[in-house]
């Protein structure tokens, strides 16, 4: 799933400083399963809002809605009457959110609630890691299943550098080297000398280098 | 704040014991404010972080949870998973402006009454201490779940 | 006797709390039950009282769900005005004759509305208030009363003395009066019979000097208790007889017609009454205005039962009473024409008077007169006590085969202990007739559940005055009449006490005219009574879940009693939650759990292997786990019995039949490692040395023990001539031939026990040492035995070992906890010192032999209670449901308690315990399942992400992934397997599960509720 973190209240708020209505619409996709943008968590951002307007003297009424993806069009154009009636439209879901909805009402204000990190999954409840940099061509099947462009901190393709130390990366001591997993893993399969072959210099065009990416599939579009 | 108001707070306790408790202090007919009103539910881990931010936002001017010591839970976690709940509101309401000990979590068995009284009169008086939550309103107004219904 | 000429149904004779225990524990484990009860209605002494110690507890408010279920069991038969004659036949099929006295009102006709009672002209001495107040010949037992019917006083009643009168007959509606009503001889057929017929108080008007009877502000104790209840002459407030003057100092005077040879029949010890006192003394300070001043006087303080010692220091240190050691011996007249003038003699040895505004007398308890020589006849054998005797490894058997006794009828003893008995002798009976379960009960009737499905709600609110409990302090007709406001509330009504029979039939009777689908009660706390009510709504055809209960009592009027105003509005602003909550209520469904007929024991000692041949005599196999090398327990230890019974003898025999037992597995040097599961579907793993097992089983018994504390005072450890209780008793086993030639031994009582670090009293040590010091005596009548006590609690008929001691020239020297003896060594012997209250000397005791009476300790358990999740007190001992009425089983449902592990105990009451426990086990193995709660969590599967975390949060793996159906693959929760602890539902990422009864909707509702307005 897209893994975020809730922006700070200070700073929602000042998104929202000199609005009278917000609607604050949630995610049921990513967001939901990663605890941030879901049902509940709109809830209580609804409620954390309205306590700060209170106090600061300045009631803000606040709508809520959850779509069941806020990136697909069909579904964010259920909003359409809701989105009208405000002065900013805060969406809980990842970067894409927001976006679709600016899209879709270009004349509406639309603010992000999330500061969106990484692709991830949840490795137990409450604690998710990074595990995939969208980088465009998975070399997963070298690496039997252990990415080292996404957890790497130097995304190298050819083996650890020298501040693996105890299989913990030098970056920061609660990073796991990958590398010392893969070589790890290989030995244990037998499968060491695999690491034996250079891998060339990446090409990063497909991981977005080049410019934002785009996919189309031919046998799906209309004809026209 | 100088003039005499009087706290109105909220306790959310588990059924098991600090609901128990709360009753065994009535059978020792032991005294403490009447500026708590209980609110039972069958384990603290039920508790939702929304419950707290919503009787914050309603106007109460504290809330407390209360569950069985930890390592004695009756459903084994519930409530550990309560305190960091907990934990989590107080952060919501410092981020906010308001004092994050108007929130609190407790943990007692359901032998002790009198700790029981002593929560109840600790908190009240904490949160006298702090003043009424600026969220309060005193009148009437104000619609409630019931109101909606109608 | 043939299994199929066993008949299913039992004789209860007595209608008190142990009868009514008896009977409800045989009905629900499918037995048909006869309840005579010689008086209208059943209730017994127990509906006398106000409250009851240790906790203070309302004795109406625990009882009334008792009576109210025994009224409406369709089972049991409930015989008024009735006794038994005569009992013929064979154990298994027994002929009973009954005499029912006539009533003079149809049962079935009579509404109870008091018309009768309001028309008659004919006023009659109140017995059940003791005298204190008067009824009329046409009468109500009391108002709480089961059956709740009236009666007319044959004796009294002028139409039926003189034929003249008979004003009831024409003003009663439902013309239940009928004169023509003749006694009746009833045969019934019944497998067994058990006499609970309680006791007598002691008539204190034999001593004169006591100035009962002359003196009108000297009363009994049951008289007191009557002027303290809220429905009792005085509606509960403090009024002296003589002018109505509210006293302000009242005394106790301990042991009347108790332990008392010259002035009474009775040797014996009645062990509540220094108990009930301090509770009156407490009580009565409540009711009063301040400051209210209250002395007892008592000759020892026996407060030896679990909780006692705790009340009796809070009497002294909380509530200020004078507890003053001294046997008045003269009630004399005040000049003053009010209350009266005690004058006795002080442990100083000076003459002292007193004087007071009112003197209670704590009368004993004795077995009643005319029922002595007709147990007897009966072939039912009595003790010395007169007493109906008893075996101490079989305590509710009586010694005609068949016939069981429970309660105060076999030794005065408080409700705990009445209940307990009262259990185990219904698994005595039950036990015998097995075969024949379930062959003579009903199919209970459901009543369809009405489908409220587009009905608007509709809520009635019911106010609870629980006498004076809680309109005493909060102003119930107030919040009545605020209730009218409150949005869908269609119907309120206030109640003296909504717990008895007459509101349940109110409440039924409003919902259906009023279609009631919501029900708020406004009463005491939601864990005495919601079962109750709950049933009551069930059977008006509305689903249980629909009530919502307020606590306005213990957690309002009992705890603002300062301020009555703020507690008011209290109880306004918690009803407006409660009834904001109810209209958001839904009809909810309930489980059934199938019941493993398999029972796990944990410990082998007496009171386990006593609960495994209980089950097993019922056919149920049973699996007991030791820790030990060999069965026992502490009875290994131990010499002789109270009643003077050599115990390794009986002990081995009961270890053979338990080995010998096809159904019982015995593992020795076992202990559990592994617990899952819940009620009827246990799984233990068991170690044996390297191995290990697992069984699973449907209900489990904690029968863990204690051990003698290894005291750290008194030399003991460091000189081979101090030993302990149980070591002394090694030697008395042993024969030991030193303990012939002593010239003196010493005792000194409550050696760990009693003291700041370990509070409570071992309750079996005083009588030990009675049995020790006359062993010792017997061995060598020359010798002198010394015991150095603080109270001597030796309760029962125990007191006659305490009597014979003395007799045979024992010595007892008191000391002050402040002031223990001390020990010292010299090369020629011991030197025990102490100061001797009466010479008020030091003395020092030369003793060749110094035996600590050590405190009863309980065995670690904090591991076994998070295994079967059940709590421990501070002191370490178990925590059973519920003091008084549930002392066998604890509130986690399948696991029951029994013998020290509860509390310190002698052997005759671990036996009773044990048995008490297995007749709770055997009503969930009887029924084979049980039925689980309807407040489970629901996930709706349209907002599941199906992301697994109320999987991994749940402690009961009740969610799962369904794996069929439109939903596959999204999460649904097993309701056989759910508690309701709502874990998933907070921790729930997509807010899609929900806890029924308890939604966030229906909370949120509930604090907008508390706050606003």
């Amino acid at each position: 799933m897209i893994v975020a973190d809730r922006k700070p209240l200070a700073e929602i708020l000042s998104f929202v400083a000199s609005c009278r209505r917000i609607l604050i619409v949630g995610c049921k996709g990513c967001v939901t399963v990663c605890n941030v943008g879901g049902q509940k968590e709109v809830e209580i951002l609804a409620a954390s809002l309205r306590m700060a307007r209170r106090l600061a003297g300045d009631p803000l009424e606040i709508g809520e809605a959850l779509l069941e993806r806020q990136c697909d069009p069909e579904y964010v154009a259920e909003l359409r009457e809701r989105v009208s009636s405000c002065d900013t439209v805060v969406s809980m879901a990842c970067g894409v959110g927001p976006q679709f909805l600016a899209e879709a009402f270009p004349e509406q204000r639309v603010v992000p609630a999330l500061n969106t990190t990484f692709f991830g999954g949840a490795v137990r409840h409450g604690v998710w890691e990074e595990r995939c940099a969208g980088c465009g061509h998975c070399v997963l099947e070298r690496f039997d299943g252990l990415c080292p462009i996404a957890r790497c901190s130097k995304n190298l393709l050819n083996g650890p550098c020298g501040g693996s130390a105890n299989g913990v990366c030098e970056v920061h001591p609660d990073t796991v080297c990958i590398w010392d997993r893969i070589v790890r893993r290989k030995t244990a399969r037998g499968r060491l000398a695999d690491l034996k072959a250079i891998v060339p210099p990446k090409d990063w065009r497909p991981a977005g280098h080049g410019g934002p990416r785009r996919r189309v599939r031919e046998d799906l579009t209309r004809t026209s | 704040m100088t003039d005499a108001f009087e706290p109105r707070i909220l306790a959310y306790c588990c059924r098991y014991c600090a609901y128990a408790a709360a009753d065994l202090a009535g059978s020792m007919r032991l005294a403490y404010p009447p500026n708590v009103r209980i609110v039972q539910v069958p384990c603290t881990g039920r508790i939702d972080a929304l419950f707290l931010l919503r009787a914050i936002e309603a106007g109460a001017d504290g809330v407390y949870v209360a569950g069985c010591l930890e390592g004695e839970c009756h459903f084994l976690e519930g409530n550990l998973r309560a305190r960091k709940r907990v934990d989590f509101v107080k952060g919501v309401l410092g981020e906010i402006g308001l004092e994050p000990e108007r929130v609190e979590m407790f943990n007692l068995s359901s032998a002790m009454g009198p700790r029981f009284a002593e929560i109840a009169r600790d908190m009240t008086e904490r949160i006298r201490r702090l003043g009424p939550s600026p969220l309060r309103t005193d009148d009437a107004s104000g619609e409630t779940a019931l109101g909606r219904c109608a | 006797m043939n299994r199929a000429s066993l008949t299913g149904a039992v004789v209860v004779s007595g209608g008190g709390i142990a009868g009514i225990q008896a009977s409800l524990d045989l009905a629900y484990a499918g037995y048909k039950v006869y309840l005579v009860e010689r008086s209208p209605a059943i209730g017994g002494v127990m509906a006398q009282l106000d409250k009851t110690f240790p906790t203070n507890d309302c004795a109406m408010c625990i009882m009334s769900p008792k009576l109210v279920e025994v009224g409406r069991h369709p089972d049991i038969e409930i015989l008024t005005l009735s006794e038994i004659r005569g009992i013929e036949g064979e154990p298994g099929s027994f002929r009973v004759t009954v005499e029912q006295k006539p009533r003079y009102i149809d049962l079935e006709k009579c509404i109870a509305c008091g018309r009768c009672a309001g028309k008659c002209p004919k006023k009659v001495v109140d017995r059940f208030n003791r005298g204190l107040s008067q009824r009329r010949a046409a009468y109500v037992l009391y108002p709480q009363a089961v059956p709740l019917k009236y009666l007319i006083d044959e004796a009294e009643c002028i139409y039926l003395q003189k034929k003249k009168c008979g004003a009831c007959a024409k003003i009663c509606p439902a013309g239940a009066v009928n004169f023509e009503d003749r006694a009746r001889q009833l045969t019934l057929e019944a497998g067994a019979v058990i006499f609970s017929s309680g006791f007598e108080p002691f008539d204190p008007s034999a001593i004169d000097t006591l100035g009962y009877g002359r003196i009108p502000d000297v009363l009994t104790s049951l008289e007191f208790e009557r002027i303290l209840s809220a429905s009792g002459p005085t509606r509960g407030h403090l009024k002296r007889p003589s002018d109505g003057a509210e006293p302000r100092k009242i005394a106790w005077l301990q042991c009347i017609g108790s332990r008392d040879i010259n002035r009474s029949e009775n040797f014996h010890c009645s062990s509540v009454c220094c108990m009930y006192a301090i509770k009156q003394a407490i009580i009565a300070k409540e009711h009063a205005d301040p400051p209210l001043e209250g002395a007892i006087f008592y000759m020892d303080m026996r407060t030896h039962g679990k909780g006692f010692e705790d009340c009796y220091n809070q009497a002294r240190e909380k509530h200020g009473i004078r507890f003053v050691r001294s046997r008045v011996h003269t009630v004399d007249p005040s000049p003053s024409g009010g209350g009266a003038i005690l004058r006795y003699v002080g442990e100083d040895g000076l003459p002292s008077r007193e004087e007071f505004d009112l003197v209670v007398l704590s009368i004993g308890l004795q077995s009643e007169r005319p029922l002595r020589e007709r147990l007897q006849e009966l072939g039912i054998a009595l003790t010395e006590g007169r007493f109906v005797r008893t075996d101490t490894f079989d305590p509710t058997a009586t010694t005609r085969k068949g016939i069981y006794v429970c309660g105060a009828l076999s030794g005065p003893k408080d409700i705990p202990q009445s209940v307990i008995e009262a259990e185990g002798a219904a698994l005595r009976a039950g036990a015998d007739l097995a075969p024949a379960r379930h062959r003579l009960t009903s199919r209970p009737p459901v009543t369809a559940e009405r489908d409220l499905r587009g009905e608007p709600p509709r809520v009635g609110v019911f106010v609870c005055h629980c006498g004076i409990n809680i309109n005493g302090v909060v102003d119930v007709p107030a919040v009545r009449d605020y209730a009218r406001s409150l949005p869908y509330v269609t119907y309120v009504t206030d109640n003296l006490y909504s717990c008895s029979q007459d509101t349940q039939n109110l409440i039924r009777a409003k919902i259906e005219e009023e279609g009631l689908n919501r029900v708020v009660i406004a009463a005491c706390s939601p864990k005495t009574h919601e079962p109750l009510f709950q049933k009551t709504l069930a059977d008006a055809g509305v689903n249980k879940y629909l009530l919502e209960f307020v606590n306005i009592r213990n957690q309002d009027s009992w705890v603002h009693m300062e301020d009555p105003p703020a507690a008011t509005a209290k109880a306004k602003e918690l009803l407006r939650m409660a009834v904001s909550k109810a209209v958001l209520l839904s009809p909810l469904a309930e489980e059934e759990i199938q019941i493993l007929p398999r029972a796990l024991v944990v410990g082998g000692g007496i009171a386990g292997m006593a609960a495994a041949k209980a089950l097993s005599s019922q056919g149920y196999p049973v699996e007991i786990v030791e820790r030990e090398a060999e069965l026992g327990g502490q009875a290994r230890f131990l010499h002789r019995t109270a009643r003077g019974e050599e115990i390794s003898s009986r002990l081995a025999d009961l270890i053979r039949e338990v080995e010998t037992d096809p159904r019982i597995t015995v593992h020795r040097h076992a202990e559990l490692i592994q617990v899952e599961g819940f009620v009827g579907n246990f799984r233990s793993t068991i170690r044996q040395g390297t191995e290990t097992k697992t069984v699973e089983h449907g209900v489990t018994f904690l029968a863990t023990g204690a051990r003698e504390h290894r005291p750290e005072e008194y030399l003991y450890g460091e000189d081979p001539r101090v030993i302990t209780g149980l070591e002394l008793d090694r030697r008395l086993r042993r024969k030991d031939p030193r303990l012939g030639e002593l010239q003196r031994a010493v005792f000194i009582q409550c050696v760990g026990s009693r003291e700041p670090s370990r509070p409570y009293c071992s309750r079996v040590c005083c009588t030990h040492t009675m049995i020790s010091a006359l062993e010792l005596l017997d061995r060598n009548p020359q010798a002198q035995v010394v015991v150095l006590y603080r109270d001597i609690r030796t309760y029962g008929e125990r007191e006659g070992l305490y009597l014979e001691a003395r007799k045979r020239g024992v010595i007892f020297i008191r000391y002050d906890l402040e002031d223990k003896p001390r020990v010292r060594a010299t090369p020629a012997g011991l030197v025990v010192e102490a100061l001797d209250p009466i010479l008020g000397r030091r003395i020092a005791l030369g003793t060749d032999l110094l035996v600590l009476a050590a405190a009863v300790v309980p065995h670690e358990s904090t591991e076994l209670a998070r295994f079967f999740k059940v709590p421990v007190n501070a002191d370490g001992f178990f925590v059973e449901a519920h003091v008084k009425l549930n002392p066998a089983a604890f509130a986690t449902e399948g696991v029951f308690l029994c013998g020290l592990a509860h509390y310190p105990k002698p052997i005759d009451e671990s036996v009773a315990q044990a048995q008490a426990a297995a007749a709770a086990a055997t009503v969930l193995l009887a029924r084979g399942k049980l039925t689980a709660v309807g407040t489970t969590a629901r996930v709706e599967p349209l907002f599941c992400s199906s992301c697994g975390v109320c999987l991994a949060v749940c402690p009961y793996q009740a969610p799962r992934f369904s794996e069929k159906g439109p939903f596959a693959g999204r999460a649904e929760i097993n309701t056989a397997l759910c508690k309701g602890c709502g874990l998933c539902v907070a921790s729930c990422r997509s807010g899609a599960i929900q806890l029924q009864g308890f939604t966030d909707a229906q909370t949120i509702a509930m604090i907008e509720a508390a706050v606003s307005g």
